[in-house]
């Protein structure tokens, strides 16, 4: 068992470092294809005043001088140690640009991460234990009319009702804590949405499995029966889910933080995108890249960890067979 | 206390019964005018029964006759949308208009459940000792490391070899058998009254059956538990309940003490349950399978199905399997031969082999004089033609998206026999055959029932005018009324038609009513062949002998295992 979780992980391991480094080359070639050509655009543009003395200084820097499969190794090389080169736009190694806005970014993700959770387990609860009668039909129809509303919708909405109606933040500060908090939810709700509708309809089909009438016929109430018997087997779709919505959680920050006016990896993408700043381009993405495989590694290796069932290819767990039903003695033979 | 208690010495003084004096009188269980309904649609209807202290009660009918729904009113565990009313007296107490918050204390406690398929019972991501815990947490003043010492005496106590290793399992990790042996122990632990137990055998094997209802007679003598047993099989019931009660589409149709009702049933139905019972009537068909024993007496049938020498090994984690071993048989034309076993004995993988979903290691299998082994697939497709299967399941070996046309015009199509007309003709006249009417051919699975699923499907087999079907468990998924009439079917359509049928099944008595021939497996090996009535009358090998034994014949079984006279453990007691 061991030896095939071990066999396993490793396998999952080579295979995440492989998409990691073909999202590499991928994002390379595309940024690469752009059309316009970055020298051009940027180096040449009358404002930033460079003299051609200069700009051949930076070009052989950069190495854009090179072969394409050069500069690739370069880049490529360099990403493995972490070395990101250096920003064309401001001329500071990207590994410090993206170092200064990350943190700002990783907030605000966890941030909203932790609403999605606790605002889909409350809806989840509230499914399964409120009455009928009394709202269970609106606590149902939550997650898809979260799903409906575009999040910077939600960013706008919750600005003006806590920031400038209730003043409980200033819209010029956005880093204070409550302008955090906001944020949060506005990124977290529409993820909510997703993991909870995994999460009740896996809740209302465990709830009428034999077993769960079986537990309740051993005198178990509701709230033993949810928390030990459905709450498990409900949840371990929902960690497949949560990985795949750290792209969202991605993509979904930087909207949420240009809504909310915040500093952070969103900030720093719009302004190398308009300025053509290939090498923090490509940074930013690889670290997409990484963070979403890497997540996705996490909850592959914690799947088998959850879920007895799984059989891990090599493994050695078997099924007993009926063999072993009639080498069990005769119920007589156990009586006194 | 002695003879109460005597199956397990160790239990502490606490758990001995309540004092003879303090039981009331009257039945433990009484059901009145209960009727149960889904929205609009009533399934039970007015039913009423009385189960005495000590006692056990069958409640008999086919699926759709709301006998297991009876079951769940009494545990209060109907699904979402059943709602129940009359009167159900648990122990002198009306408990269906309890509130759920006072009835809660009753399940488990007072009343346990053995519910049907035990491979749904437990939850699967929890260990069987987690589960376990909560029946032992229903016991009163005990500490943990005594709880889980209870748990483990019980495993014992219902035949587990080996109790720690169980209750460290996941459920996927025990076998059927072993399952409802968890699940009989964590419904008698808490030492309820009554135990309800729907259909507890009905997904196992003919022995493991026996053995599951033995252990389960000698619980309740010995634990002086009543019970109350959900089963199809007539059978089954007269062999272990005192009294019955026969339903049919959610009404009683009979009822009383097992003796009478089973020696003279009064109602058409019970008499037709009884006529449907396979091990009671194994004579039923006698007439239509007279035309093969002629055949085989005189020598005139060819050999339709040549098996010789077959071996299959499969390796299973590095370990060779032999599924397969040295298995040789003939089935004549115009016969039926059966391939006798319990789960893991090897029939399935010597279907396969046969039908050239597999290739044998060694040996040679011929059909109609042509080979099967060492065939491309192309080549096989003519094997086909004359060599159709009839699954297990209709549930689902018919695509539900299909409507019964294409589904039985299917084989048609693929090889290309006749005009669209023709095969039109054909499909009508194939369900014509198995007794199905024009009016079904636009449906789906989903509009039929069972039987009418399996005949459809054996009309898919007969479009193309095989010689040979292979049936594979054709009635293990059906009602037993219901798998009456498609052994008719099938008898009748062999008497018309000649066919060949090899018949792959674990239920002997049903082998008995309608092969000509029988071989017995056992872990790969062919342990016994012959006529229906050598095996039958003549085991020779010990091993059919106990296949035989554990057919339920509606009679031994209650004198084997007398309810102990609650007076005579009175006396005992007080003696002690």
């Amino acid at each position: 068992m061991r030896n095939a979780y071990l066999r396993y992980a490793g396998i999952r391991l080579v295979q995440a470092v492989v998409v990691v480094l073909l999202a590499y080359l991928f994002t390379f070639v595309v940024v690469s294809i752009l059309p316009g050509d970055p020298v051009t655009n940027v180096l040449r543009d009358p404002q930033n005043g460079f003299t051609e003395e200069q700009i051949k200084t930076i070009i052989a820097a950069q190495g854009l001088d090179q072969p394409i499969s050069v500069q690739l190794w370069t880049s490529l090389s360099g990403f493995l140690v972490g070395d990101f080169g250096v920003s064309m736009r401001s001329t500071r190694p990207v590994t410090t640009l993206i170092a200064e806005v990350l943190p700002s970014t990783l907030i605000l993700a966890s941030a909203g991460l932790a609403v999605a959770l606790l605002l889909a387990a409350a809806i989840a609860y509230g499914t399964q234990f409120l009455p009928k009668r009394l709202g269970q039909g609106i606590v149902r129809a939550f997650p898809s009319l979260f799903l409906s509303v575009p999040g910077f919708v939600i960013g706008l909405v919750l600005i003006h009702a806590f920031g400038f109606q209730l003043g409980l933040f200033r819209v010029i500060e956005p880093d204070s804590a409550w302008a955090t908090v906001f944020a949060a939810v506005a990124l977290g709700i529409p993820i909510s949405a997703q993991i909870a509708e995994v999460l009740i309809a896996n809740l209302d089909h465990e709830s009428g499995q034999e077993y769960a009438a079986v537990a309740r016929s051993r005198g178990l109430g509701r709230v033993r029966l949810f928390a030990k018997h459905l709450l498990k087997p409900s949840s371990l779709p929902v960690v497949t889910v949560i990985a795949l919505t750290v792209g969202e959680l991605l993509g979904g920050s930087l909207i949420t933080e240009t809504v909310f006016g915040r500093t952070g990896i969103g900030s720093l993408v719009q302004r190398s995108a308009a300025a053509q700043d290939l090498p923090v381009l490509q940074a930013v993405v690889s670290l997409a890249a990484v963070v979403f495989v890497l997540v996705n590694l996490i909850a592959d290796l914690f799947y088998p960890l959850l879920d007895p069932r799984l059989k891990l290819v090599g493994g050695t767990e078997r099924r007993p067979t009926s063999a072993n039903e009639s080498a069990a003695p005769a119920p007589g033979s156990v009586t006194g | 206390m002695a003879a109460r208690d005597g199956l397990s010495v160790t239990l502490p003084p606490a758990e001995a019964s309540p004092e003879p004096t303090t039981r009331p009188s009257g039945p433990l269980l009484r059901v009145d005018g209960l009727s149960v309904s889904y929205g609009p649609n009533e399934v039970v209807t007015d039913v009423g029964f009385a189960l005495g202290r000590g006692e056990s009660l069958a409640l008999i009918g086919e699926s759709g006759s709301g006998k297991s729904t009876i079951a769940r009113s009494v545990l209060r565990l109907l699904p979402r949308g059943g709602h129940a009313t009359g009167r159900i007296e648990f122990d002198g107490q009306e408990v269906l208009g309890l509130s759920e918050r006072r009835f809660r204390p009753l399940r488990g406690r007072a009343i346990g459940f053995v519910p049907q398929d035990p491979g749904n019972a437990l939850n699967p991501v929890r260990t069987i000792g987690a589960q376990a815990e909560e029946s032992a947490a229903l016991l009163d003043g005990t500490d943990q490391a005594l709880r889980t010492g209870r748990i483990l005496e019980t495993f014992a106590q219902v035949g587990l070899d080996d109790p720690r290793r169980v209750y460290d399992a996941y459920p996927h990790q025990l076998s059927g058998g072993m399952l409802q042996r968890v699940l009989i122990g964590l419904a008698v632990l808490p030492r309820p009254a009554l135990l309800v137990a729907d259909e507890p055998t009905s997904a196992l094997d003919v022995t493991i059956q026996k053995r599951i209802l033995d252990l389960l007679s000698r619980l309740r003598q010995d634990l002086d538990i009543s019970l109350l047993l959900i089963t199809h099989d007539l059978a089954i019931a007269a062999e272990r309940a005192d009294a019955l009660v026969v339903l049919k589409d959610g009404l009683v149709q009979e009822a009383g003490r097992t003796a009478a009702v089973f020696a003279s049933p009064a109602s058409a139905y019970a008499r037709k349950l009884h006529a449907d019972v396979p091990a009671l009537n194994p004579d039923r068909y006698a007439g239509l399978r007279a035309a093969g024993f002629r055949r085989l007496e005189t020598g005139a049938a060819v050999p339709k199905i040549e098996v010789s020498a077959v071996t299959k090994t499969f390796t299973v984690d590095g370990m060779a399997l032999t599924a397969v071993d040295d298995v040789s048989f003939t089935v004549r034309a115009g016969t039926t031969h059966a391939l006798v076993g319990e789960s893991g004995s090897g029939k399935t993988t010597t279907i396969r082999l046969l039908l050239g979903l597999d290739q044998p290691d060694t040996g040679d299998i011929r059909v109609a004089g042509e080979q099967v082994t060492g065939r491309s697939h192309e080549a096989l497709r003519t094997v086909r033609r004359h060599l159709q299967l009839i699954y297990q399941n209709p549930f689902t070996s018919l695509d539900p998206t299909w409507k019964v046309e294409g589904l039985v015009r299917e084989p048609l199509d693929r090889f290309r026999i006749g005009t669209r007309d023709e095969r039109a003709v054909r499909v009508r006249e194939a369900l014509a055959d198995v007794g199905l009417g024009e009016h079904l051919l636009a449906r789906r699975p989903d509009a039929l029932s069972g039987g009418q699923r399996q005949r459809v499907a054996i009309a898919r087999a007969l479009v193309l005018k095989p010689d040979v079907i292979v049936l594979d468990e054709p009635t293990s998924a059906l009602d037993v009324s219901v798998q009456a009439d498609i052994v008719e079917v099938l008898l009748t359509l062999q008497a018309d038609l000649g066919l060949t049928y090899l018949f792959v099944s674990h239920d002997l008595a049903l082998v008995r009513q309608l092969a000509h021939t029988v071989s017995v497996m056992h872990r790969g090996r062919i342990v016994e062949h012959g006529s229906v009535s050598d095996i039958f009358d003549n085991p020779r090998q010990a091993y059919t002998a106990s296949l035989l034994a554990a057919v339920p014949s509606g009679i031994a079984e209650r004198a084997r295992w007398p309810h102990p006279r609650f007076e005579a453990v009175r006396n005992e007691a007080c003696v002690a």
